[in-house]
């Protein structure tokens, strides 16, 4: 299988209020074929975050390289991150980020204003109708419930057709049922052909992945299949 | 993101967020509607004063001599001036001066009661030379205008203004009539086309014109002029024209070198400049308040816009998520920002097209508007969108989309 993201000694230094430098991200090396379903767990101030953010090309790595689809992304400018992203990359995130006062409809479409630089509005519908919500395509975000807003950012994220899908807590603000239906789309999604990347702490959520890796601390704990005891025990 | 994108989201964020755009574009709609009004009234002030300026010095290609120092205001009478000014000296003039083509000669006097049958008016009475009339551009409507034979003859022929016309002979047609100027009979030779209303707002046309020499010596027995016309060959050079009379009535006055002139030369030209120039002066000090008035707006733009920015950073987050570049962003701002304060503009010029139409009517001014003003008050408000819209989009751009998001 071809190599969705390759992670060589990756480091991440923030630097506090005060200038002190906190090591966010200690040499991280770590390889995601195209096609995984990938969970990344650890307690909160564990890196997890911060390599998410660079994996989806938001932040950039003090030192290390970042590969995607082979690309070297790492010492790119903000211009072809932005491009990167907007072709390359899904987000979905834990408070759905849904733009207000704009229905679903738009939200879903705005994606394609940077990408395709065409908004081709019946793209968006079935978008919408993929995550069964055809018919709140009119809407404003704030009309719908949780899970249904969670369906709506999936379909934004799907509509430049992205390869890799990246998920931060997306089941985090939801109750068991809308996170299930959340979680079944995200699937469908991974047997399409679609990479996933998904951060949780949500033990229940593990057992859709077929691998899981583990951070503490900045650095990587534990990396291989999900560990089905502990999800069941959750 | 193209600008016609841009321009897109701008028009559909303004039109969702209507009360704060409505107040964004209070201060430009303010400024550009006085602009508008205060633009389009001091341009229409200035013609019609122009305007009427013209209708009463008639042509522009000629210097007036008046007798007396300083007089440069208000009409020479035969009663008020100095008797310095002759016959010859106009005489003088046409004949020695090489850039002059010709010199019209005028008494005037203002006291005088005219009657026809039963009916009075008191008009102004010139005196004048023949070409009277082609120096001072006026038309005669009905009858003709006085001849060099009436002049050599001594005629007691009259040409009348409307005024007189309608005063003395209401329906009746005047030619061919004879009135009293004084107790002396005269025949109504021809009636004047109308000139109107001078600058001060007085008529034009309440006058009687008859032959100088006629005025001089068989009604006002006065060998002296209240004022001479020289038309210039060339009015381009009316400053070594004026030098060269003033030098020339000098000598004939026999003034010594330390004496002040005893005449005055004043030139239509200058006169209509120095008009003008009063005009220009009130309308870019008013143009000057509108300005500042586009300046507040700007700045209300700016702090708005600025409040705007930090209220919608997870907006700018989700779409830096989805692919749009600090540039895509920092134009969707500063587009919006211009968006609105256009709209601001183009309202403000709405009020201003009526604002200029009541202020006209008001104070009697023809109302026509200035379309410049409206085309550079649109650019204008355009303009203080984009520049005070950069600050704000500049820190939409840099809004950092990781703490954004997590928000």
């Amino acid at each position: 299988m071809s190599q969705m993201i390759e992670v060589s000694h990756l480091s991440k230094t923030h630097r506090r209020g005060d200038g002190t430098p906190v090591a966010a991200l200690k040499d991280i090396s770590f390889e995601i074929s195209a096609g995984e379903f990938v969970t990344v767990r650890g307690p909160s101030g564990s890196g997890k975050s911060s390599l998410l953010n660079i994996v989806g090309c938001l932040d950039q790595p003090s030192s290390g390289t970042y590969r995607l689809l082979g690309e070297d992304v790492s010492g790119y400018s903000d211009r072809q991150l932005s491009r990167i992203r907007g072709r390359r990359i899904g987000f979905v995130f834990q408070s759905f980020n849904l733009m207000p006062r704009t229905t679903a409809l738009e939200n879903v479409e705005v994606p394609m204003i940077y990408g395709a630089g065409r908004v081709d509005r019946k793209k968006a519908f079935a978008a919408l109708e993929r995550v069964g919500l055809a018919e709140r395509a009119h809407h404003y975000a704030t009309e719908l419930s949780g899970g249904e807003q969670q369906r709506v950012a999936i379909a934004r994220a799907l509509i430049n057709a992205p390869p890799l899908i990246l998920a931060d807590e997306p089941t985090g603000n939801l109750d068991t049922t809308a996170g299930a239906e959340v979680m079944r789309i995200l699937q469908e999604l991974n047997k399409e052909g679609r990479t996933i990347v998904l951060v949780t702490h949500d033990n229940a959520v593990a057992r859709y992945a077929s691998r899981e890796i583990a951070m503490r601390d900045g650095v990587i704990c534990s990396d291989g299949a999900p560990d089905l005891r502990q999800a069941s025990g959750a | 993101m193209g600008i016609l994108g841009g321009i897109k989201l701008a028009t559909r964020s303004v039109s969702r967020r209507w009360l704060r755009a409505f107040f964004m574009m209070l201060g430009v709609t303010v400024g550009v509607s006085s602009l508008t009004i205060l633009y389009s009234v001091g341009e229409n002030t200035k013609q019609e004063t122009m305007r009427r300026f013209k209708r009463m010095v008639g042509t522009f290609d000629t210097v007036i001599v008046r007798p007396g120092a300083g007089r440069t205001r208000g009409m020479p009478t035969l009663t008020n001036v100095e008797p310095t000014l002759k016959f010859e000296d106009a005489q003088a003039i046409a004949s020695e001066i090489p850039e002059i083509k010709q010199v019209a000669q005028a008494q005037t006097a203002f006291d005088i009661d005219v009657k026809y049958l039963d009916r009075t008016a008191s008009p102004a009475v010139f005196g004048v030379s023949a070409n009277w009339l082609d120096l001072r551009g006026d038309e005669v409507a009905e009858g003709s205008f006085m001849t060099r034979d009436d002049l050599q003859t001594l005629a007691r022929v009259a040409v009348i203004g409307v005024d007189v016309k309608s005063a003395l002979f209401l329906d009746e047609s005047p030619l061919g009539k004879t009135i009293r100027i004084g107790e002396v009979p005269f025949q109504i030779k021809g009636v004047l086309t109308s000139r109107g209303a001078g600058p001060a707002g007085g008529s034009l046309d309440n006058l009687i014109l008859i032959p100088v020499t006629t005025a001089s010596r068989r009604l006002f027995n006065r060998d002296f002029l209240t004022m001479l016309i020289a038309q210039l060959n060339d009015p381009g050079r009316s400053d070594a024209a004026v030098q060269k009379i003033a030098a020339l009535l000098r000598e004939r006055h026999h003034l010594t070198a330390s004496a002040l002139d005893d005449f005055t030369i004043t030139s239509p030209q200058a006169a209509l400049t120095r008009v003008t120039q009063v005009g220009s002066t009130l309308s870019k000090t008013l143009t000057g308040v509108a300005f500042i008035a586009m300046l507040i707006g700007g700045i209300v733009i700016m702090s708005l816009m600025l409040i705007a920015v930090s209220e919608r950073r997870k907006e700018i987050g989700v779409r830096r998520s989805v692919g749009a570049s600090r540039q895509d962003i920092l134009l969707q701002f500063v587009l919006e920002a211009g968006a609105i304060s256009t709209l601001g503009g183009l309202i403000g010029v709405a009020i201003g097209l009526g604002g200029t139409r009541v202020v006209t009517q008001l104070q009697k001014l023809p109302s026509a508007v200035a379309w410049e003003a409206l085309v550079i008050s649109v650019l204008l408000s355009f303009a203080v969108g984009l520049v005070f819209g950069l600050y704000p989009a500049w820190k939409a751009a840099n809004v950092d989309p990781i703490a954004a998001l997590r928000s």
